[in-house]
Order: structure tokens, then C-alpha cells, then sequence
């Protein structure tokens, strides 16, 4: 009895510990948004900053290049959420065939799916480009939206779920009952899939929300750029990284934090939305049929 | 059976393929037809001229430069793009050139950049991007109106590719109110900067007479002190003597000052400087750009207290010489199909005096803009004394035996001699290891190296 | 891009000697192999040609791979990504199960919810956003963690990033960011076994390291595979960590660290693709083999 009280607090004790390296740096960030650039720098780093400072910082962050940053929200969202849904059409089917149905080339495909995902990105850069630029989608919604929807990581963990949470057997008894593959798709495979398409939805959202490198070669105007791309040019626009901005300078740390935290937050609210799912019930009905 | 299917499979998906693969090339073909027609007015073929919008690259800071522009002229029409600017070594527009030459399309007309290696990657070669400005596109007396020296950084083999946007002399930014009180004088030569440290360190310790913590500081130490390790001789060809008396005699120096504490191995941009260093500075020699940056921005240094001193030079040196860290540059896309409008931009944000006098936050390149940007700055009150003579002065003064090559020479510094003295070495002692780390470099990049 | 097309037609031909017909799997697939062709397959071909040709697109056997290699940078990048490959894969696979594990046997519903959302919080952050963070994070003078820091590192920021430390500074900055999202993927993996296996293995007496041991872990050795290969590659390719740090450094760390930087440095700052490739080609082929051996390792192509 003692002993597994014992076990019990370590396991808190461990978890707690974590939670606090997760957490920490975090909660540092949002202190940060509250002071001062002098308050950054000279206060205790986890003392609150005040309400006043907060909202001088966003009135700041708001009148960066007359606004830049809404329309760097405005593009992230719209090219996130595009990529999101065409992701999803095309990976969950994908994933579900290579993993219960049987057709050629289907290990092939597994096999060249995993060489690609294990290619350097620096790599693709410069082809993917040309070919873009070759088809004149260069610096148009396509250019970023397309390579973004190709999330073969999705498609391995649609091929993983399905592979391991859905017994063949349910389906083949779907199918004696005389669905079509794709109403058996559509009916029974899909309303089991909701965890792994929240998940799929979500890393997908996650990865386009953070592509820096993408939208940063394939958009060279400024009122393309997605929140990542103008971050870093926030962060070049700080004295700190680039001291010859001068007295006036545009952007201050806090600011850049605040803005940090503006980009974050789509990302935060998504998560939460789909592990609501993700939790839901993962074996609902699975292994029944 | 299956194996077969697979082995079909894969060549159809091969076929696909080469089917939409991209195109071998044509335009690199044709930007080499480009520049064998060396026998046009401006010295290279401008691309057929179309109407549209003149495409400008500003870093945010310069966007104020296109937005003055615009304001001046309303008919242009301008696309104004802002990216980082290069700052920090990012190599943005590098990266993004090298893929528009690949595609043979997409360029910028007018660009913006605040590194100084512009010219040497960007000037030479098939895949050349900028134009040549002295070769007719840009009157001789527009150029002859820059400060000498100022497009040092523009120029390879003779020819100017870029226009200056402001100037980075070194000169000795000092605290007129602690010079004061502690009854100093302040130094006018290296020999009696590195006197006075000693006497700093001993009477008032705590308090600094410079910095050596950032990667400019080769540019402000090595560069004034006439340190052979970085002369450009070629396009493709630099000599590095980084053992030279020269900078033996520089290094030297650095370490008594960091030894004895009067001198910091903080960036001084860095949190860490600002909070515990920020309010101990008696003297700093540095750019013309410290003055807003450091002082008024960083460190708050309060209004009658700033002064300037002319820049240090060793007592040898004649003339004296001073050093440079940074400066814009404004540059013009050889493939520009609005060739007049991008010129007349151009020049215009480089010399026009509702830029440069007006709104420029560093001291202008073009010297009838300087003169009047320098007063209005003496104008403001901010300054203790005349800070106009001695910048003024500094501005004719950088060693032009200090090149701008393809690589950056802060990076290496910032890379080899800060950890090296972070782990307790001297300069001195790195020296050798600074020159191995330039000659590699000069290398990867295929330059020729004399020792 | 007609692959998928093709290849779904000539399907037909074999459905005879099927149970059911082959051809469905095609035109599930299809969309897919559409993206992948454009953006995976064409690339990857592109990216072999360049490594295996001159400036001048003549062929050129070895010749990138082998200036590349002599490059004096290149055997300290590879010293620097073997490293941190060790340190960062051995922590990764370890606190990523054992957290899972654990945030999977807490009774209350909320404090799982919570954990999984505190531990995937840092993993929103990405790129530019983090410089700035890090920045602070590890200059002693204005850290929150300041007293950690100074006890590993050192006393100022410049000492903190010497060599010595970096290696472990980015296992910190990739395991903060990188394995919250892991630890989702496996607490759903482990909510994916079914209740009555673990029910089994309780009435045989087995306690909970045994059940994890023999049962859970078992059964997530898709998902363990997976992880494997792809923390592996990341691994392999380190990038992001040591070019933040860099910014952050001012430079004080070089942004030639690793191997995919040194690739990115020859493509753009050398404009020198070809050897770019040839080092991509190299870490490409680094990772195909090790993600050969978890996958014969793993049965990770096996339909179940």
C-alpha cells in the first residue's frame, strides 16, 4: 500500500516536473507582451508587466507598416485552411486503401512515400519552384496552398490508424452486406476514422500554419506573406537583430512577442478543437462487428 | 506477377516525370546573351522595356525612402515590397536571386540591401543581376556627389554597381558629462585611448571605453588599424596578412583593454549589456549610426551628455584612417524592363534631400545631403558640442584597403575569435586561427588567396 | 502527372485473380499519387540529377559527393549531427513513451487533458517566433531559469553557446518543441488498444510496467517505428535549432553546424546546387537505410 502511494507521487512528481519545462518558457512569453522593452530587460522575468503596456504594445504591433499584420493573419489562415481540406481529401483515402485494401503497387507506394518524407527539404526547394515557375503559379495562393496539401505524414498516420484500430474483419463483413468500396468507405470506415482525421487535420494545420520556408521563396510580395514570413521580418525590423534600424526603430522585443503570441494562438484553439476527437473515443465500436 | 506490375508502375511514373519536369534551362542561355552584348550605352543589355509597375525591395525601415518617393511622385507607379533586408546575414535576397535566375524571371527593379557583399556575388558572372551604374546609366556628377569613399563597397574593378545610402565611419562617441567630473581629456590616437583605459581602470573601474563583443568589431579595431587581412586585390583574388604588425599591434591592445575590464565582451545589443553594462559607458568607438541606435535607442542616454570625438588613429598613420560598419546600398536589376523609372527611383532615394535630409536615420552618403543632415541632427539639442567636425571629418577618412568580398568577414569573426576568447584566449593568440578561418572561406567561395 | 490514371486502368487486367476488385485501391490512392508525383517524386528525380551532373548539367559521376565531402566543414558537421542524433533520439523515444504512458493511467479526465495540452503547447511555436524566446532563455542575465542555466552553462549568454554545449542546448530546444506532439500521437495510439487486452493482462497478475512492458508497447510498435524513422530523419537534418541559436548568438554559432545547413549554404550563399544536392543525397541515403532496418525491424508495411 505504501509503496504505491509512494509510486503515485513520484508519477506526480515526474509529470509536474514536465508540465513545468513545457510550461515555463510560455508563460514567460506572455509575461513578456505585458512590459516594457526597459521592463523585458530589467525586471524579474516571470513578474507581470501591467494592462496599460499591454495595450500600447498592440496599438504598436498594429501600426507596423500600417497594419501589416492583419493581412499576414488574414493569409496564414486562408492558406492553412485550404491546405487543411485538400490534405484531408486526398490523405484519408489514401491511408485507409494502402491499409486495408490490397491493389498493386501498394508497397511501392508505402516505399516511395517514406523516401520522400526522408528527403532534406533543402533539397525540394529549388525544384518544386522551378516547377512552380514553369507553370506560372508563381506568387499566387496555388503556389504555397498545392505543395502544402502534399502532407505525406498524413497519409502514414491514416495508414497506421486504420492498420491498427480497424480489423479487416469489420469491413469485410461491410462489404458482404453488399456496400461498394466506397460506401463502405464512406459508412463505415469514415465514422471510425474521426480521431485519426481530427489528427491528420491538425498536424497538417500545424505544419502549414509554421511553413516559414515555402511561402517564403514562392511569394515575393510583401502582402503575400503569412504570419511566419512576417515574423521574421518583424524580428529583423528589432534593434536587437538589427541595430542599424536606429532610435526610431519599428518593431521592440515585447512587440515581437506579442505578435509571437498573435501567431500562436489559431494553432492553440485548433489543438484544442481536435483533441476533443482525438480523445473522443478512439476504439468506439472497433473491435465489435 | 506482382513484381512486374510494380516495374510498370515505376516507369510510368518515371515517363510522368520527365513529362513535367521543368525546362533545361533557356533562360540561363539567355542571360548569357545578356552579357555578351557588352557593347550597349550602359555597358550591359537592358531587357525589353514594358510598362507596369516598378517592382522595389525596401527593408522597413527604408520603406519611409519609397514611401517619400511615392509621395514626391504620385503618377509612378510603385510596388513596394518590404523583406528583411539582409539584416542579421540572412542572404534573402541572394537566396531569392539565385532562384530567379534559375527560373529566368521574378527579379526586383530596385533593391535595398544592408549587407556589403552585394557587389562581388551579384555583379560578376553569367548570372549577374545588378547593373552597372558608371557605365552611363548614371551621370558622372551624380557619383562624384558621394562622400570619398562611399561606394567603395559598390565597386569591382573600377565599374560602380551600386549608390550608397548612408555612410558607417567610425569615430569616438563619449560621455561629455563623465569626461567632465572625472577631469579627462579626450584621446585623440589609440596610443592615448589605450593610456587613458588604463587610467579608467584604475580610478573609476566598472566603467567602459568600448566594446569587443559583437562581430563588428574587426571592423572597427582591425579595420582602422590598417590590418591587411581582408584586401580584395580582384573580382576572385584577396590577400589576407592577419598576423601582420598591423594587427598584432590592434589585438594587443583589445586584450590589455578586456584584461583589465574596460573594454566589454557583451553584444552590445544583447539583453545582458543593456541591463548590467548599459549605464558604465565613458567612451565607445563606433559608427556614426551609434549615435541614434546605441545611445538614444538602446541605452537611453539622457539629452547635453553624447559627444563626439574625431576617430582614433594610431599616432603613425598618416594620413589618420578610421574604420566602417555597415551602410546601405541601394541597387538596380539588370533586368529591369522599366529601366528610366528604376533609375530616377534610384537616384532619387539615394540623394534627394526630402529623403536623406528629411527622414534618413543614419548620416547620408551623398555629401550635400550629408551637410544638411549633419546640421539638423547638431539642430536638435540632443548632442553635447559640435558633433558635425568630427563625422563630418571621419566620413573621407575609411581605409579603403579594407575590401568587400564575396563572404562576410563578421561572420567569421563573430564564429572563430569570440568563443575563443569567451574560452579565456587573447586576440593575439587567435590570430593565426583567424587567418586559417578567412583563408578557408576565401576558398569555398573559389577566390584565389595570397598570403 | 498521368501515372495514377494509367496505373489504375491497367489494374483491371489482374482483378480476376483477386477476391475483390483491385482497382478501388487506385482510385483511393489517386489524389494522392497526383501530389506526390508533383511534389515529392518530380523534386526528389530533380534533386538526383543535380547531384550527379556539373554546373554545366554534364554528368559527373562522383565528383560533388567527393568535393563536398573534402570541404573542411563537412566531417565537423557530420562529428555535430552524430551527437546530437544520439542524445536527442535516446530522449525522445524514452520520456515520450514513459509520459505517454503515464498521462494514459491518471484516473482524472481533466488532469489528462490538461498535461496533453500544457506538453503540446510549445510545439505552436516555430521559426522567428522562437529566436527571440531562446534568446532570453539562455542569457543568464534575464532568464526566469537563470540559476539552471548558469549551473550547466556558464555566466553569460556567449559561454552558454560554446561547442561543448550545443549539442544539448538544441536536444532541449527540439524535445520543447517537437515532443508534445509525439506524446499526442501515442496517448491516441494507446487509447487505440482495446480495453479488454489490458482487462487480460491485469487478471494474469501483470502490474503496470509489466503490462506496458509486454502489452502496450507491443502493440504501438507501428507507432513506435514510425516516430523512429521520422525523429531519425529530423535528426539527421538538423536545421532549425542551430540557425535560431545562431541568430540569436549574433552569430557566435556559425550557421554551418550541420549537414543541411552546409547544404543550404552551398545552394544559396555558394550558389553551388549541385554540391547541395550531393549532400542532401548523402543524408537521404543515411536515413533511407536506417528507416529500412525499423521498418524490417517494425513490420511496419505489413497489412494487418
Amino acid at each position: 500500500m505504501r509503496i504505491s502511494l509512494l509510486v503515485k507521487g513520484l508519477v506526480a512528481v515526474v509529470l509536474a516536473a514536465f508540465a513545468l519545462f513545457f510550461a515555463l518558457p510560455m508563460v514567460w512569453l506572455v509575461l513578456a507582451s505585458t512590459k516594457s522593452p526597459a521592463g523585458l530587460v530589467r525586471d524579474n522575468p516571470l513578474a507581470p508587466g501591467s494592462l496599460g503596456t499591454l495595450l500600447d504594445n498592440w496599438r504598436h504591433l498594429m501600426d507596423f507598416q500600417d497594419g501589416a499584420v492583419a493581412t499576414w493573419m488574414g493569409n496564414s489562415v486562408l492558406y492553412a485552411a485550404l491546405a487543411v481540406v485538400l490534405t484531408l481529401l486526398v490523405s484519408v483515402p489514401a491511408g485507409y486503401a494502402l491499409a486495408l485494401m490490397s491493389f498493386a503497387g501498394r508497397r511501392l507506394l508505402l516505399i516511395i512515400t517514406l523516401v520522400v518524407m526522408l528527403m532534406p527539404a533543402t533539397a525540394l526547394v529549388l525544384p518544386i519552384f522551378l516547377e512552380l515557375s514553369y507553370v506560372g503559379l508563381v506568387n499566387t495562393t496555388a503556389s504555397v496552398v498545392l505543395p502544402m496539401s502534399f502532407f505525406p505524414f498524413g497519409v502514414y498516420l491514416t495508414y497506421i490508424y486504420f492498420s491498427t484500430s480497424v480489423p479487416a474483419s469489420l469491413l469485410d463483413s461491410a462489404r458482404l452486406d453488399g456496400c461498394g468500396e466506397t460506401a463502405t468507405f464512406a459508412r463505415v470506415a469514415l465514422p471510425l476514422a474521426k480521431p485519426v482525421v481530427a489528427l491528420v487535420g491538425f498536424f497538417s494545420f500545424t505544419q502549414n500554419w509554421n511553413n516559414f520556408f515555402l511561402p517564403y521563396v514562392m511569394l515575393p510580395n510583401s502582402d503575400h506573406y503569412p504570419m511566419q514570413v512576417g515574423l521574421t521580418q518583424m524580428l529583423a525590423a528589432t534593434p536587437t537583430f538589427n541595430p542599424v534600424v536606429g532610435a526610431a526603430a519599428e518593431v521592440q522585443p515585447p512587440e515581437l512577442v506579442l505578435a509571437t503570441l498573435l501567431s500562436i494562438t489559431p494553432v492553440l484553439l485548433v489543438f484544442l478543437f481536435s483533441q476533443r476527437f482525438l480523445v473522443a473515443g478512439l476504439t468506439a465500436g472497433a473491435t465489435k462487428g | 506477377m506482382r513484381r512486374r506490375s510494380q516495374a510498370l508502375l515505376a516507369a510510368l511514373v518515371l515517363s510522368a516525370v520527365a513529362a513535367c519536369g521543368p525546362p533545361p534551362g533557356p533562360a540561363r542561355t539567355a542571360t548569357t546573351a545578356t552579357n555578351s552584348q557588352a557593347g550597349s550605352p550602359y555597358g550591359f543589355a537592358p531587357a525589353p522595356q514594358k510598362d507596369g509597375k516598378l517592382v522595389v525591395w525596401v527593408d522597413s525601415t527604408r520603406l519611409d525612402a519609397a514611401k517619400a518617393y511615392q509621395a514626391a511622385h504620385p503618377d509612378v507607379q510603385l510596388d513596394i515590397v518590404t523583406y528583411d533586408g539582409n539584416a542579421n546575414g540572412s542572404g534573402t535576397l541572394k537566396t531569392k536571386v539565385q532562384l530567379f535566375n534559375r527560373a529566368g524571371e521574378g527579379w526586383p527593379d530596385v533593391v535595398f540591401t544592408t549587407d556589403n557583399n552585394t557587389a562581388s556575388w551579384a555583379s560578376q558572372g553569367d548570372d549577374a543581376f545588378v547593373a552597372p551604374l558608371s557605365k552611363g546609366l548614371v551621370d558622372q556628377a551624380t557619383l562624384d556627389g558621394f562622400a570619398k569613399g562611399a561606394l567603395d563597397v559598390c565597386t569591382v574593378g573600377g565599374v560602380v554597381y551600386c549608390l550608397r545610402n548612408d555612410l558607417a565611419q567610425v569615430v569616438l562617441w563619449y560621455d561629455k558629462k563623465l569626461f567632465d567630473e572625472f577631469g579627462y581629456t579626450v584621446p585623440k590616437t589609440w596610443e592615448e585611448y589605450q593610456a587613458l583605459a588604463g587610467k579608467v581602470a584604475a580610478e573609476h573601474p566598472g566603467y567602459l571605453v568600448g566594446t569587443a563583443g559583437d562581430a563588428w568589431a574587426p571592423e572597427i579595431y582591425m579595420w582602422g588599424a590598417q590590418c591587411p587581412a581582408n584586401q580584395v586585390t580582384g573580382a576572385k583574388a584577396i590577400t589576407v596578412k592577419a598576423t601582420d604588425p598591423a594587427c598584432v599591434r590592434a589585438a594587443r591592445m583589445i586584450d590589455k583593454l578586456v584584461a583589465n575590464k574596460t573594454m566589454s565582451m557583451l553584444p552590445l545589443f544583447g539583453p545582458d549589456f543593456a541591463k548590467n553594462q548599459g549605464d558604465k559607458v565613458l567612451m565607445l568607438p563606433g559608427p556614426a549610426w551609434y549615435g541614434g541606435a546605441v545611445f538614444q535607442g538602446a541605452l537611453k542616454t539622457p539629452k547635453g551628455r553624447l559627444a563626439v570625438g574625431d576617430a582614433l588613429h594610431w599616432a603613425d598613420q598618416n594620413p589618420p584612417v578610421t574604420g566602417n560598419v555597415g551602410g546601405g546600398t541601394w541597387w538596380l536589376s539588370r533586368h529591369t524592363a522599366r529601366l528610366d523609372a528604376a533609375k530616377d527611383f534610384l537616384t532619387w532615394v539615394a540623394t534627394a534631400d526630402a529623403y536623406q535630409v528629411d527622414k534618413s536615420p543614419g548620416y547620408p552618403a551623398y555629401a550635400s545631403a550629408a551637410a544638411k543632415w549633419i546640421a539638423k541632427q547638431q539642430d536638435s539639442g540632443y548632442y553635447a558640442g559640435d558633433i558635425a567636425a568630427p563625422i563630418t571629418a571621419a566620413a573621407g577618412q575609411v581605409w579603403p584597403g579594407w575590401g568587400s568580398p564575396e563572404f562576410s568577414q563578421e561572420s567569421i569573426w563573430a564564429k572563430t575569435v569570440i568563443p575563443g576568447q569567451t574560452a579565456g584566449k587573447t586576440v593575439e593568440s587567435l590570430l593565426p586561427e583567424w587567418q586559417t578561418a578567412i583563408e578557408r572561406q576565401a576558398q569555398v567561395f573559389g577566390y584565389q588567396v595570397a598570403r | 502527372m498521368t501515372a495514377p490514371v494509367i496505373s489504375a486502368a491497367a489494374a483491371p487486367a489482374r482483378s480476376r485473380s483477386r477476391s475483390w476488385r483491385p482497382a478501388a485501391g487506385h482510385v483511393f490512392v489517386s489524389g494522392y499519387v497526383v501530389l506526390l508525383v508533383a511534389f515529392g517524386i518530380v523534386p526528389t528525380v530533380y534533386a538526383l540529377n543535380l547531384a550527379f551532373t556539373d554546373s554545366g548539367g554534364r554528368f559527373a559521376g562522383l565528383d560533388n559527393f567527393v568535393r563536398t565531402a573534402q570541404d573542411y566543414r563537412f566531417l565537423a558537421a557530420v562529428g555535430h549531427v552524430g551527437t546530437y542524433l544520439v542524445l536527442w533520439l535516446v530522449m525522445l523515444a524514452v520520456l515520450v513513451l514513459v509520459l505517454a504512458l503515464l498521462v494514459h493511467r491518471l484516473t482524472a479526465a481533466w488532469s489528462r487533458a490538461t498535461l496533453r495540452f500544457v506538453y503540446y503547447v510549445p510545439g505552436a511555436l516555430a521559426g522567428a517566433s522562437s529566436v527571440l524566446l531562446w534568446l532570453f532563455m539562455l542569457d543568464p542575465s534575464v532568464s526566469p531559469v537563470d540559476g539552471i542555466v548558469r549551473a550547466l552553462w556558464g555566466s553569460t549568454f556567449v559561454a552558454v553557446v560554446a561547442p561543448g554545449h550545443l549539442p544539448w542546448i538544441f536536444t532541449v530546444i527540439a524535445f520543447w518543441t517537437g515532443a508534445g506532439g509525439w506524446i499526442v500521437v501515442m496517448y491516441g495510439a494507446l487509447n487505440g488498444i482495446p480495453h479488454e487486452i489490458i482487462e487480460a493482462a491485469r487478471v494474469d497478475g501483470a502490474g503496470p510496467v509489466r503490462t506496458a512492458l509486454r502489452v502496450q508497447l507491443p502493440m504501438l510498435r507501428k507507432w513506435i517505428v514510425y516516430m523512429l524513422i521520422l525523429s531519425l530523419a529530423a535528426g539527421t537534418q538538423l536545421f532549425v535549432e542551430p540557425q535560431l541559436i545562431s541568430q540569436a548568438s549574433f552569430g557566435v554559432v556559425g550557421t554551418d553546424y550541420s549537414l543541411n545547413q552546409l547544404a543550404y549554404l552551398y545552394a544559396f550563399d555558394q550558389n553551388d546546387f549541385n554540391g547541395s544536392a550531393a549532400i542532401a543525397i548523402d543524408l537521404l541515403v543515411v536515413a533511407v537505410c536506417c528507416a529500412g532496418f525499423f521498418v524490417a525491424k517494425g513490420g511496419l508495411f505489413d497489412a494487418d
